[in-house]
This record gives structure tokens, C-alpha cells and sequence, in this order.
């Protein structure tokens, strides 16, 4: 089985972790089109190569983020979220709506 | 046979059911094994410690919090350190901290370190935690510790690579668990967190895991003598 | 008893006699002995029946590695006879013979290998030409799997106990022969911690058996020494008796000792695994009395068992010349040494002068041609020589020498296994004849034998050599240089493979198969040896290729043309032994979740469910009787009242300043404005909008929520919440409080009037506790929230506490409630009930493609707010023609209830089965209180106005006609639950 640095707990079998995706920037869903949408939604990079993914140590609940190459399956680095993302994300309301409730 | 029993108090084990114990005691209106049913102590046993007080903090000010009330702080996550007062202090990430009351509370009295913190617990970034009723405590004792979690978890939770102060958060028997390595009446023991729901069935992965080096179910007056 | 003197006999204990029956008569053996070994000891040389043509079989290697040696024990079929330790009362028999052993009726079928070519019973049975039967295998393969079967399994057998342990170490050894034993001691001197893995009873590998020098002393002085060392270091933990049985993933090791399944992680691993012995292939090449040297070096030393009377030795290597000196050694005669090279090939000419003071006869560039048979096969008794005249070629005349005993000492083979899952490539030495092995992954070493290391000073570095290595990885012995390690022995002879016109010169007794197989699977255009091996079945039994894996390689290299290398070997999966499925099943771990009130249900009577990894109650009563129990359960909470556990209900905490705003981003609904003490439908969309979950929101405090949702859906919202917010960085806290809290929901008429015997500190009446609020109070002593839910269509109220003091809760309750007549109810009953409102239930009333739309919710839906998670895909999809609506219907009342459609059965666009599906049925139930069958379903767009016809297709095929109705069936105005 494989090994899994987690950052915050060291080096586990990987079944304690799950696998939550590439880390994809969202397009602005209010602006953005149709098809750059489902491109967002429905399709996966699955780049050979180094790819950067959501994992989950599940007994902590603690997500973090791992760059793997896909071709080895090597696990290149982990790291904490706050890495990538380290301020405070907000939407903007869509023009044609005014107020709110 | 005791006058006390877990039945007569609203606050119950998640694991009560299953115990086989024959003394209980009060202890924060509820009641505590304290003698097993058998009288001989194998060298290993498992106590339910799910009755004693524990509490917990998450938050960018739960650290300071924690500094107020005169309990110390451990330096990284997944380290416990032992208060003055004997109560475990458990850091499990960066801001998140659990009080466990001094297993041998029912000798020193119990400390009322729940309602200190309580009372004064920051309005900002400092949220009471729910592990009293989300968690469930045993208590692991005796030669065989990391033998017995060997047949359950993946984690190397021998001495030399789990001291004494460590803390892991992990699976065992496939359910989630937070191993606490400390000391109790000055041997080592394991404390066990887990899913409260999933406790009797830990409590019974554990059972029969300790048969091999004849551990058993001990009350807590008998857990530091298991040798 | 007839034994050798010691010091053979390493093994065996002779003052401990063992009786035990093979095949119905009655043996004696000494504790130590394998089933084979006694048995030989016994000259019962005949042990098995070969798969395919029934021949007689004897042991062929000694070690456990081929299967020549299956046999039956009670309640186990298939066990290897030189590898089961004996016991006094063991009952052995053959196994795969029709009749006796000694005497099977099957035995005739290998007269007819010529007419049973490789793939013929499929071939021939599969689709039998001008068969009457339609189905000819299936008629035909019970009594080929009869003929061509293995042993019986006993279904009558009580199951052991099976279970798992993990262990961690710095460096694992697997193998302990002379480079195992070194590069455990060298590894273990530096500091590491270290666990030597044995298949053997012992340690030591070769050392216990193989005779490495011409006077046989140097191998039990080594022993002693490197035992000496290894008991002497605490550092070093030994397992024997156990199989490393497969390679994982960062050195992740199975290995199976006993009952118990170590599953071992190292950080360095030293494969010190040796290499098999390999066999010549000649006509008769199987008959009992044919075996490696190995085996009969093991025979002799191991159990002190004379392996014949008479042997011949036929080599192409220097070790046969040492096991004709054992031999003589222990009085076995030997005829003749017959050895395949020429004698310019022989390194060692003292030991072909010591065989010639002894008057042995050597024969070199000779071969056996064929091997001579007693009666029935059952044993040999002479071997037919010829000299060599090229590849694979002998001389047209011969001359025969008797002998009861032929050791075969054609080259070796690593033990590749593991090393080849691993990702190791053999490739083949054409000056060596010898595969070696290449390409290893990062903290995976490999000494000895099976890194070709051929001698035994060179043996012994080479094991320093990996241990340095995998030490230097870890950071220990950094100091320590690699010592050189050189071996220019060669041990493999080119080409030990003598078709004979006549056939049975197998080269995988496992499968019976024999060298023309091999070729003629080439010529039939199965050119890759991943195909011959599908083809033929080589490599598939038992022994898993380790004797036919490379004959077969330089038969199909030559058959095609191509070099050793190129050919290869077929892939090497895990596990290396046949392993138990107890091995892998025993003591599996299995949670389940218990509520605090699971006893209460079980005193009850309840019927017990799975939800998830919960126990929850289906009803309470028997499971015969779960129709009346749900319909007298649902009748009683609409006209009086009851009570369920609803604790398995997910719970998330959300607190801090930003609490509503992330309720706002997850949730489709509007919450930034939710009322404090108020409570709110949540809907859960995920990025393609479909509806994933569902719950209620409570709003405690303008900075905190506390959100239910489904039991199954609770851990994915929670964690789905947790990654969200590692992006958006929001100033809130969140907490799965699932099993903090235990909870029921109090529902019906009187509902009111339980709790008021109960709750002082809560005003209870429906103008200050209305529908839909949230409050917090007391239930008698206990700490509580009470939730006004309409789920099931009553005056209801949900109770949460915390777990501790869940049973306490019911138990009150269920007090209370006696004078109001309160009856509890389980899950079944609850979704009867919530159909009647029309209520859904994500994941049973919706599938991966429902969106909002689709399921009439589009009022859960606020578009007066920036995001939420799914809203783009929504409004894709709502802007989109609609192809099919969640709605209500009714049966007619004449559809009796064992007809009525069931949860899946398709709904078709027209009485006609032909026509179009357009949608399933999602619940469908007996109402009693509307006395009537009623039901939700997906209908096509064009089907799903009030009034309209769905036609469902069930069970019999049959088409049932029912009306879309308006939902809630029950209560359409929706008073009672707002009472």
C-alpha cells in the first residue's frame, strides 16, 4: 500500500485519505460561457504529468493539497491549503439581480 | 455489589452496556467502573472512561484561551502535555485543542477546569467543541499496547516511534480514532477517542485483539495496576 | 525405522515418533517430517495423480515449490505433502485419481495425448459441431472438471481463526540463506531493526541442504557462525514458517505465518529469495524417483531419508558432481554421472577425479533420453543415454543404466517473484544461459542467488553489499564501503531440453504439459508468451512457472526466432504461494454505528435495518409481518402518537461571523436573512445541479447554524463544506456533530401532550412554538433543542440532545407517553408516511441526474443572491426543454398489493410495452389511512400533468395504468402538522 504525507499527521497508508480532485480555478459563473462552464464541470485535465489535487486525511478531517505525477504516481510535495489559497474568496451579485433577501 | 448504577443517571456511557464491572462511583452525574467484575488483572485491560469530563476548543484564540486558564500548551499539533492539575491537553492541529480530565480524577477530586473554561471562553475565533458527546474514551493499559494496536492500525504506535506525549489520528478496525500515548500512575497507557456511535464496536475489536495477551475489560481503580 | 545417521536429519526429532494414514493404511514418521518426507521414508514414493493424464507423481523438489505432492487432507483439498508438518492421527489421501492412488481407472488417458493436443477439451466441448445439445459445455464440463479436477473441498468444515497483524521495521530480509542471513546481520550491527523472513521450518536456505565444497564442510561451519550472530542481536526479529507472499507499494510485505497475515512495512527490503532448481526435459521425465539434487540433498540432510538405492546423476553444472559425493557420502550407489557439457566446460576437474577414485562412471556431452518406467509408472527404474550431437539432439543409439533414483541439476532460476511485482525486469545472460533481474525501484535490494551471485564467498558480500545499500538510505552505516562482489561461476546449462518423438517430456508438470505443446502453441500464432501461456495453460498451476517458466521462455525464443530476452517471462502477480481466502477474509473488520437507544429498539422488538454503517429500526415486529407493523405503526402517529429514533440524522455546526454566509454559498436556498429561532428547508445542489442533499436549517443565533442532513449524505456535505471553505477562507467555524447528538421526533396528534408532562421551560402552544420554529429547553433535566417538523404531515416535534443522554431521553418519553397510548416506529413507516406528504427522500426519490426542476423545487431556489454551488449548471438546465418530472400517482383500486409496482420498475410513455421508457418508479406503497396504492415516479413532460396516464411495466411484464395525481396525497392543506 502506498504512503501519503499528510501535513499535518506525517506519512500514512493511503487508505486513510481520500481523493478529492484537481484543484481548478472556478471561472466567474455569472460571466463566464455556457461551454467555459461545462468545460469547468465535466472535463478533467488528466494531464501526464504533475497534476494538483484535493486530498483529504479522512480521521482529521483535514484537506490539503498534493502535486503527483500521474505517469509514476509518485507524490511530489504536500502542503497546506492556505499555500494556494490565502484570502478570503467573495462573488459578485449578477447584474440582472437587485437586491436580495 | 455497589449502590450506584450507569442506569440511575440521564448521562450514560455509549458503552455501558456492554461493561461487566461490579463498582461504579459517581463522578459528574454519572456513573464510573471502578472494579471489574474479575478480580485477577491480566497484563493488559480496557477501561471506560467515556464519563470523565472532557471538553475542547477550535479557533485562531483557543490556544490563548487555554493559556488563561493556566493550562499548558503543546507545541505542535499531536502532542499532548499533562496539566498541573493532571488533566490531558491534547493539540490535534494548529488551533484545535482537548481537555481530558485527569483519568485519576475519582482520587483527587474532580476539577472544575470545564466550567472554568466555559465561563470564559472568547465571543471571537474560539468555539466550544462537542467531544463529550461526539467521542467516546477508553483507556488502554498494560505491557501489550502497541502490540494490541497492531492488529488494528496501520500506524507504527511502537514506543520508539510513538513516545510517550504523541498523538496520532487515525484508523483502527477501520473506524476513526485518535490515539493519546500518556502516562497514568506513571506507566504508559493509550488513551482512545473514537466515533461514540462506533464505540461498542471498537470496544469489541479491542476485546479480542487483547485475548492473546490476556487482557480484559478492568475498572479504573484497577487500570494503573495491570502490569 | 530406516534413517541416515546423523548428522543428516537436521529437521527431524528421532525420538519422537509419529503415526498417521495415507490412502488408508498406516505409516510412522518422526516429528519434523513432512507428510512427503515420511512417506519416502516409508519408499511410499507415489504421492499424486498429475492433473490432465492421471500419472503417477513422487516429490520434485522437496521445498514446497511444485505440485507433485497434492493431497488430501480432511477438510482441506490441495495441500502440498512436502511442506505439512506431520501430526500423530493426520489422515492423508490421494487426490485427483478415480479409484486408488495406486490404482487409478484414469490413468489410461494419457495413452491418448496425442489425441489431446493443448486446448482440446475446450476445443473440442465448447460448441461440440453436430452436438444435440445447444449448450454443449455446459453438459460436458462436469465430467471433464471430474477427470481433470483437483481435490474435494469439505462444506461440512468449521470455519478458524484468521487474523492480521501490521509490523514496521527498518529493513526486511526475505529469504535467509547465506546473503539473507549476512545482509540481516550487517543491517542489524548498524542499528537497524530488521525482520528475516523464512519459508523453511529453519534458517539457513542452502546452507541446511546444498553441498558447496568438494569435502561438504563448509556449509554447516557458515551456519553455525551466522546463527550464532543472528540469535545474538536483539535487533533482529525472525519469522520462519512464513511466506512474503507479494510486494506492494512502498515496500508493503503480506507474509503469512500460522493463521495470522503480518502485513509488514519496511523501509529498505533485501530480496534474498535464492533461486529454483530447474529440471531437463526428457521422455518420463515425471515418474516418481526423478527429482531436482536439491531434493535429494534436502531428502538426506533435512529428514535423514535415503532418496534411492541406485542413482544417476544427470548435471550441467558442478553442483551434480557434489550431490553424487553426498550421495556416496550417505550409501546411495551411483550408477553414473551423466553431464550435458563437454568436459572442457567442467570448472571443477577435482571433483570429476574424486567421482573416478570412487569408480563413477562420468559421461559428458551425454544426456538422458528417456527414462525408464516399472510397472503402471509408478516408479523409475533405469534411464536410456545419449550422447549429444547439437541443440536438443542426440545420437540415434544409446545404452541404458538402471537406477531407482535420477537427481536432475540443470541451472537455476531466481526466485523473481516478488522483485517482478515490484517492477524489476529479468533479462537474459545468452553467455550465462541465466536470467538476471534489473530496473529495481528505490529501496528495493536484492543479494545472493537470485542476483545470479553463484558462490559462496561472493554470496556472502553480495548480501553485505544490499544491506550497505539499504543502510545507507536510512542513514545509518555511512562509514561502511560496498564491498566488491564478483562471480564468475556459471550454473545453467544452454539447452536442457530433449524433445523425444514420443512426447511426455514435460516441461510444466503442473498442466502435463510437454515440450510440443509449447511449440505447437507458437505455430498456432499464439507468439507472445503471454498468449502461449493462455493458450496452453503453462505457468498457470500450482508451481505458478517455476520450473516451466524458463524452458518454456527458450522453447518459444527458438520456436519464433527471437533471443531469451525478448520472449520473457509472463507477469509475476501477487500472491507468490496460493494463499487461504481466510487469509485474506479473517477477522475482517466490519463497523457498525449504534444509536444511544439501540437496546430500547431491541427490547421493543424492532426489526432491525442497515442505514449506511447505522443500525436504525425498520419497525417493530416481526419481519413477516412488516406490512400490518408499518400500517398500524403509520395509523397510530396520524390519530394518536409515536415516537422514532432519528439520531443517525446528520448534524453540522456552523459558527462564527461569516456562519450564514457559507450557508448561503452551499445551500440553494436563501439563509442570510433566516430568522433566528426559525427553521429552513436546505437543498444541496453540487457543481452539475443536481440535488445531492437535503436537511433543515436552524438559525441559533445570528452566527450560528446548526443544519441536519441525510444519514447517508452527512459525511460527503461535511467534508464537501470543509474544502469549499479551504478555498474561500470565510471566518466560520465547522463541526460535524452527528454523533454528539442523539434525537427523536415526536409525532402525531398528541405529540403536544407528552412533551407537556415533560418541558417546563418551553412555552409549547402553537401560537408561541408555531410551525417550523426552533427553541431550546429542557426535557426533564436533560439540555435539548426542538425542532417544529412536519416530515411526516403531524404535529411533530424533533429533539436533539446530546448523546450522553439519549436513552434517558426515550426512556422519559416513552414514560410519559403511556397516557397517551405512544407507540414507536421505525424507518419503513416513516417513509410510508412521508410519501403520503409527498415528502422525497434524496437518493431513494432522486438519481445522479435529478435537478431542482425535475423534482418541482424550484421554490428551494433563491436567484436573488451571488452564488451558490451549482446555480450556473441550474440555470443551464432550467433553460433547456425538460424531458421528465418527478409526480404522484394513484393505482386503481383493483390492483391487488402483491402487483403493485416496485421501487426501479420503468414507466413507458404508452399502453403499449413497446413503447417509449421514460421514466421509474421511485416509492410505491399501501396507504392505509387513504386506502389506496400510491406512489411516486419519474414521468415523461409530456405525462406529468394532474390526470394524466403513466403506464408502468412490473414484475410479470404486464403493463398497470395509474393517474398522476396532485401531491401531498395526504392532508393537502397542510393543517395537521401545523396544529
Amino acid at each position: 500500500m502506498k504512503i501519503m504525507n499528510c501535513p499535518l499527521n506525517g506519512p500514512r497508508n493511503i487508505s486513510e485519505f481520500v481523493h478529492g480532485g484537481e484543484v481548478r480555478e472556478m471561472p466567474n459563473s455569472t460571466t463566464c460561457t455556457d461551454r467555459e462552464w461545462a468545460d469547468y464541470v465535466f472535463y478533467s485535465y488528466n494531464e501526464a504529468g504533475v497534476v494538483t489535487e484535493w486530498w483529504l486525511h479522512a480521521p482529521s478531517g483535514y484537506w490539503f493539497i498534493a502535486q503527483r505525477h500521474t505517469v509514476s504516481d509518485e507524490v511530489i510535495r504536500t502542503f497546506d491549503a492556505s499555500e494556494m489559497f490565502n484570502q478570503r474568496i467573495d462573488f459578485e451579485m449578477p447584474e440582472s439581480v437587485e437586491g436580495s433577501l | 455489589m455497589s449502590a450506584i448504577t450507569p442506569q440511575e443517571f440521564n448521562k450514560r456511557s455509549f458503552i455501558y452496556h456492554k461493561l461487566t464491572a461490579n463498582e461504579y462511583i459517581e463522578i459528574a452525574d454519572s456513573a464510573l467502573a471502578v472494579q471489574s467484575a474479575q478480580e485477577q488483572v491480566g497484563n493488559s485491560g480496557l477501561s471506560d472512561l467515556s464519563n470523565l469530563l472532557r471538553t475542547g476548543f477550535r479557533g485562531l484564540n483557543a490556544a490563548d484561551h487555554l493559556r488563561s486558564a493556566d493550562l499548558p500548551v503543546p507545541a505542535k499539533p499531536n502532542q499532548v502535555e499533562v496539566s498541573a492539575n493532571g488533566e490531558l491537553v491534547l493539540r490535534l492541529s494548529q488551533k484545535e485543542f482537548w481537555i481530558l480530565a485527569n483519568p485519576n480524577a475519582q482520587r483527587a477530586g474532580h476539577a472544575n477546569i470545564d466550567k472554568i473554561l466555559a465561563a470564559n471562553t472568547p465571543k471571537q475565533q474560539c468555539f466550544p467543541l462537542y467531544c463529550q458527546d461526539s467521542h467516546a474514551w477508553m483507556l488502554l493499559s498494560g505491557k501489550h499496547l502497541s502490540h494490541i494496536m497492531a492488529k488494528l492500525c496501520g500506524v507504527d504506535l511502537s514506543i520508539a516511534a510513538f513516545p510517550v506525549g504523541s498523538i496520532a489520528q487515525t484508523s483502527a478496525a477501520r473506524v476513526n480514532v485518535i490515539v493519546v500515548h500518556h502516562q497514568f500512575n506513571a506507566q504508559s497507557c493509550f488513551s482512545l477517542l473514537c466515533d461514540s456511535a462506533a464505540a461498542e464496536y471498537l470496544w469489541d475489536c479491542l476485546l479480542d485483539a487483547m485475548q492473546e495477551f490476556g487482557g480484559k475489560e478492568v475498572g479504573i481503580l484497577a487500570a494503573s495496576n495491570v502490569a | 525405522m530406516n534413517r541416515l545417521n546423523s548428522p543428516m536429519g537436521l529437521l527431524i526429532d528421532r525420538s519422537k515418533s509419529i503415526s498417521f494414514s495415507f490412502e488408508g493404511k498406516q505409516f510412522q514418521g518422526l516429528e519434523g517430517d513432512t507428510l512427503a518426507s515420511a512417506l519416502a521414508a516409508n519408499q511410499q514414493w507415489l504421492m499424486s495423480r498429475s492433473f490432465k493424464y492421471h500419472r503417477p507423481r513422487g516429490p520434485l523438489t522437496m521445498a514446497g515449490q511444485d505440485a507433485n505432492t497434492l493431497v488430501q487432507l480432511q477438510g482441506e483439498p490441495n495441500v502440498l505433502a512436502d511442506r505439512i508438518a506431520i501430526k500423530n492421527g493426520l489422515i492423508a489421501t490421494g487426490q485427483n485419481c478415480n479409484g486408488s492412488l495406486a490404482n487409478d481407472s484414469d490413468s489410461f488417458l494419457g495413452h491418448f495425448s496425442r489425441f489431446m493436443p493443448v486446448g482440446f477439451y475446450y476445443r473440442s466441448f465448447y460448441k461440440m459441431p453436430f452436438s444435440k445439445y445447444k449448450d454443449s459445455w455446459k453438459y460436458w464440463e462436469p465430467t471433464i472438471r471430474k477427470k481433470a479436477g483437483l481435490g474435494e473441498l469439505d462444506l461440512t468444515f468449521k470455519p478458524e481463526y484468521y487474523d492480521k497483524e501490521y509490523l514496521f521495521y527498518d529493513v526486511v530480509v526475505v529469504g535467509s540463506g547465506p546473503a539473507g542471513l549476512n545482509a540481516a546481520i550487517t543491517a542489524a550491527q548498524a542499528g537497524a531493526t530488521v525482520l528475516l523472513v523464512e519459508e523453511q521450518p529453519v534458517l539457513g536456505g542452502s546452507l541446511t541442504y546444498h553441498r558447496f565444497d568438494e569435502e561438504g564442510v563448509q556449509a554447516l561451519a557458515l551456519k553455525e557462525q551466522l546463527l550464532t550472530q543472528v540469535a545474538q542481536n536483539e535487533r533482529i526479529k525472525v519469522l520462519v514458517n512464513a511466506s512474503c507472499n507479494g510486494w506492494f507499494t512502498d515496500n508493503y510485505l503480506p507474509v503469512i505465518q500460522g493463521n495470522r497475515m503480518f502485513k509488514v512495512r519496511a523501509r529498505e527490503c533485501i530480496v534474498a529469495s535464492g533461486s529454483f532448481e530447474q529440471h531437463v526435459v526428457f521422455r518420463n521425465n515425471d515418474l516418481p524417483g526423478i527429482m531436482m539434487s536439491s531434493a535429494a540433498m534436502r531428502l538426506m540432510k533435512h529428514y535423514a531419508v535415503k532418496p534411492g538405492d541406485n542413482a544417476v546423476v544427470l548435471t550441467g553444472n558442478d553442483d551434480g558432481y557434489l550431490t553424487a559425493l553426498e550421495l556416496l557420502e550417505q550409501g546411495v550407489k551411483v550408477a553414473a554421472v551423466v553431464d550435458m557439457r563437454e568436459d572442457k566446460d567442467i570448472a571443477s576437474q577435482q571433483c570429476k577425479v574424486s567421482l573416478s577414485a570412487h569408480n563413477i562412471e562420468v559421461f559428458t556431452g551425454h544426456t538422458v533420453y528417456e527414462a525408464i518406467a516399472s510397472k503402471g509408472n509408478k516408479k523409475v527404474k533405469g534411464v536410456n543415454v545419449r550422447s549429444i550431437t547439437g541443440q536438443g539432439e542426440v545420437s540415434a543409439n544409446g545404452f541404458k543404466i538402471d537406477c531407482d533414483l535420477l537427481c536432475m541439476s540443470a541451472g537455476y532460476m531466481p526466485v523473481y517473484q516478488l522483485l517482478c511485482q515490484a517492477g524489476a525486469q529479468l533479462s537474459y545472460d545468452d553467455q550465462g544461459s541465466e536470467f538476471s533481474l534489473k530496473n529495481l525501484p528505490a529501496h528495493l535490494h536484492i543479494a545472493g542467488s537470485v542476483n545470479a551471485i553463484h558462490d559462496l564467498t561472493a554470496v556472502l558480500n553480495d548480501g553485505e553489499r544490499a544491506a550497505i545499500n539499504a543502510l545507507h538510505n536510512i542513514g545509518l552505516a555511512l562509514d561502511k564501503v560496498l564491498p566488491s562482489v564478483e562471480c564468475q561461476r556459471r550454473v545453467n546449462f544452454h539447452w536442457p531440453i530433449f524433445s523425444h518423438p514420443k512426447g511426455k517430456d514435460f516441461v510444466d508438470f503442473d498442466e502435463d504439459l510437454q515440450a510440443r505443446d509449447i511449440v505447437n502453441a507458437t505455430r498456432l500464432g499464439y507468439r507472445d508468451i503471454q498468449l502461449v501461456k493462455r493458450f496452453s495453460t503453462v505457468g498457470m498451476g500450482p508451481s505458478q512457472g517455476r520450473h516451466s517458466a524458463l524452458p518454456t521462455a527458450r522453447l518459444v525464443a527458438d520456436a519464433t526466432d527471437r533471443n531469451v530476452t525478448q520472449t520473457g517471462v509472463t507477469t509475476a502477480r501477487p500472491p507468490f504461494s496460493p494463499e487461504k481466502l481466510a487469509h485474506l477474509a479473517g477477522r475482517i473488520f466490519d463497523p457498525y454505528r449504534r444509536t444511544t437507544m439501540h437496546r430500547r429498539h431491541l427490547a421493543l422488538g424492532a426489526k432491525m435495518m442497515p442505514a449506511g454503517n447505522w443500525q436504525r429500526p425498520a419497525f417493530y415486529g416481526q419481519a413477516k409481518d412488516r406490512d400490518q407493523c408499518m400500517q398500524d405503526e403509520s395509523v397510530h402517529v396520524r390519530t394518536k402518537v409515536g415516537i422514532i429514533d432519528v439520531s443517525t440524522l446528520g448534524g453540522i455546526e456552523l459558527r462564527g461571523p461569516d456562519a450564514a454566509e457559507l450557508m448561503n454559498r452551499i445551500f440553494t436556498f436563501a439563509f442570510l436573512k433566516q430568522p433566528v429561532g426559525k427553521t429552513r428547508y436546505a437543498v444541496l445542489t453540487n457543481e452539475h445541479g443536481v440535488v445531492i442533499d437535503d436537511g433543515v436549517s436552524c438559525r441559533i443565533s445570528d452566527e450560528h447554524f446548526y443544519v441536519t442532513a441525510t444519514t447517508s449524505g452527512v459525511e460527503n456535505v461535511y467534508r464537501e463544506m470543509l474544502r469549499w471553505n479551504a478555498q474561500w477562507r470565510l471566518d466560520v467555524d465547522i463541526s460535524n456533530v452527528t454523533s454528539a447528538l442523539s434525537a427523536v421526533n415526536v409525532a402525531g396528534p398528541d405529540a403536544r401532550k407528552v412533551l407537556e408532562l415533560l418541558v417546563d421551560d418551553i412555552d409549547l402552544s402553537s401560537e408561541a412554538f408555531p410551525y417550523l420554529a426552533y427553541r431550546e429547553g429542557h426535557v426533564g433535566q436533560i439540555p435539548a433543542r426542538f425542532l417544529r417538523v412536519g416530515f411526516v404531515g403531524e404535529l411533530g416535534f424533533e429533539i436533539h440532545v446530546p448523546a450522553r443522554y439519549g436513552e434517558a431521553l426515550w426512556d422519559m418519553l416513552m414514560e410519559a407517553g403511556k397516557a397517551f397510548d405512544i407507540r414507536p416506529f421505525g424507518v419503513e413507516t416513516q417513509r410510508l408516511l412521508r410519501l403520503e406528504k409527498g415528502h422525497i427522500i434524496v437518493s431513494q426519490d432522486t438519481d445522479s441526474m435529478s435537478h431542482p426542476g425535475e423534482l418541482s423545487l424550484d421554490w428551494a431556489i433563491s436567484r436573488k443572491k451571488p452564488f451558490f454551488i451549482g446555480r450556473r449548471s441550474i440555470d443551464i438546465l432550467q433553460a433547456q426543454p425538460q424531458s421528465r418530472k418527478l409526480v404522484g400517482f394513484k393505482l386503481p383500486a383493483h390492483i391487488k398489493v402483491q402487483d403493485q409496482p416496485k421501487e426501479g420498475h420503468l414507466v413507458l410513455a404508452d399502453n403499449n410495452v413497446t413503447s417509449k421508457i421514460t421514466g421509474n418508479i421511485t416509492s410505491c406503497e399501501y396507504s392505509p389511512s387513504l386506502d389506496m396504492t400510491i406512489g411516486m415516479a419519474f414521468a415523461g413532460i409530456n405525462q406529468c400533468a394532474l390526470g394524466d396516464s403513466i403506464y408502468i411495466k412490473v414484475d410479470s411484464g404486464e403493463l398497470i395504468k395509474a393517474e398522476v395525481v396532485k401531491l401531498p396525497f395526504y392532508d393537502p392543506d397542510n393543517l395537521r402538522q401545523q396544529m
